[in-house]
């Protein structure tokens, strides 16, 4: 009977072990597709963010966008907001950064993310998760009514981001997903 | 004849009419007899007929169709017959026509199955057929004269498609595949140039493929070997705004999964 028991939980702990590892030896072609994966979101938010941002939006669709947005975020994430006048870095929660963002007192607002690229790889922490860092530039203009443009920078962001896999139930199948999540996004420098 | 008449008067008529009278009875009886021997031998034939027809049924071997089968069995039964081996005949065939029928629901529901799939495939128009090779299939499923709600309703959206592609070049030609690829082209092109009404409209007519608005999207990532990777599970009506938000179509149909009205359930894509 000890010897039967011994054999489950030796199975058992084999199968588990078999499957963790396949999940934490990536191949690098697998590898290669989570850490496109995660910039491909950083992208998806810089245009969720040009969106939001734009005067001509529509007020619904701004709403709707912002849902989209704020879904990319780890919960209590804080984005950091500078500018050329002040010494300081301000810091809101993501969904009020979006709120600030669309109501912004500009007549006109055009925003730009470029060279969006790992500064720090995906790597695997103990618990499973790959957590890496994308740093981005986003170019701000801001214009008014009469005066033209009034105001523009250029800041440098860092982007910490968390993959994880996980695992769902649809049509009756098993899908095994990766579950890209942003956390805060740190000022790191601003320029003219 | 002096000589006759003298003896006629000699009988005694009275017994003369008694003996006419038991003659004419005795008679009668026996033709009443008579009658009574027929109706048992054709009872006895009746019965022998019986159990061949019954015994025709029981064994497989009768070409009456079931209908007329049921008829049988219920007007030997309803003869009452009281023979034992006649009576479990109509047993026997009773059960091999309940079983007959039963066998007969089967093979038809497997023909109305077989006729649902083949009519959904040509609605949907997956092997990009003529409008004369769907006729010419949907003609053939149309001989079947199957008798079922379902199939009459699918055998008129498929003339309904039929007609549309002869009277004109329409969409409705191209598979559905090819059809929802150009839609996510159109709500890309349209929103990057800033056409948003025209990226809803197209919008609104790629959800009409769909089972519903939330049928589930799965996004390809990587496949190598047996191991998928998928992006996290989204919902078409979301994938779509997602197009028109990303003013780009990114990804192309790995695979569709149909309902049983032909409409997407479920919608897997890869990414190009």
């Amino acid at each position: 009977m000890r010897k039967l028991l011994f054999l489950i939980i030796a199975v058992t702990f084999s199968t588990v072990t078999f499957r963790a590892s396949a999940q934490d030896n990536l191949s690098p072609q697998r590898k290669q597709a989570i850490d496109s994966l995660a910039l491909e979101k950083v992208r998806d938010l810089s245009k969720y963010i040009s969106i939001i941002g734009d005067k001509e939006t529509q007020w619904s669709d701004a709403q709707r966008v912002i849902e989209r947005a704020v879904e990319l975020f780890m919960e209590s994430s804080e984005i950091g907001v500078s500018s050329l006048n002040r010494q300081d870095v301000n810091y809101y929660k993501v969904r009020e950064y979006f709120d600030r963002l669309m109501q912004l007192n500009y007549s006109k607002v055009a925003i730009d993310w470029y060279k969006i690229q790992y500064v720090s790889d995906l790597e695997r922490q103990p618990d499973g998760t790959y957590v890496g860092v994308i740093t981005v530039y986003q170019r701000f203009q801001g214009y008014d009514k009469e005066k033209g443009l009034v105001y523009e920078d250029t800041t440098k962001k860092d982007i910490t981001v968390y993959v994880k896999r996980k695992e769902t139930q649809i049509g009756g199948r098993t899908i095994g997903f990766w579950d890209v999540m942003l956390g805060d996004i740190r000022v790191k420098e601003t320029s003219k | 004849m002096t000589e006759i008449l003298d003896k006629c008067r000699t009988i005694r008529w009275r017994h003369f009419m008694y003996i006419l009278l038991i003659a004419l009875i005795a008679i009668g009886t026996d033709g009443c007899k008579s009658t009574g021997k027929i109706s048992k031998k054709e009872r006895k034939a009746q019965i022998e007929t019986a159990k061949k027809q019954l015994q025709s049924i029981v064994d497989g071997s009768s070409t009456l169709s079931l209908e007329d089968q049921d008829r049988l069995i219920s007007d030997i039964t309803n003869k009452n017959y009281k023979d034992p081996t006649l009576n479990q005949l109509l047993l026997e065939a009773s059960q091999k026509l309940k079983q007959s029928y039963a066998d007969q629901a089967k093979a038809n529901a497997l023909k109305v199955d077989a006729a649902r799939a083949k009519l959904l495939d040509l609605i949907l128009n997956k092997d990009n057929k003529t409008a004369d090779q769907l006729e010419g299939e949907l003609d053939a499923i149309k001989s079947q004269n199957l008798k079922d709600p379902e199939i009459g309703e699918l055998i008129s959206r498929l003339e309904k498609k039929i007609r549309d592609m002869r009277s004109f070049n329409s969409e409705a030609n191209l598979p559905v595949k090819t059809q929802l690829e150009n839609a996510f082209t159109t709500i890309a092109n349209s929103a990057r140039s800033g056409n948003l009404t025209q990226a809803d409209a197209s919008i609104k007519s790629a959800l009409q493929f769909f089972s519903s608005d939330d049928a589930p999207v799965l996004i390809i990532i990587s496949r190598e070997g047996s191991i998928v990777d998928y992006d996290k599970p989204t919902t078409i009506s979301r994938y779509l705004n997602f197009i028109r938000d990303q003013k780009a179509n990114k990804n192309m149909i790995d695979a569709m999964q149909l309902d049983a009205n032909g409409k997407i359930k479920e919608l897997d894509l890869i990414k190009k």
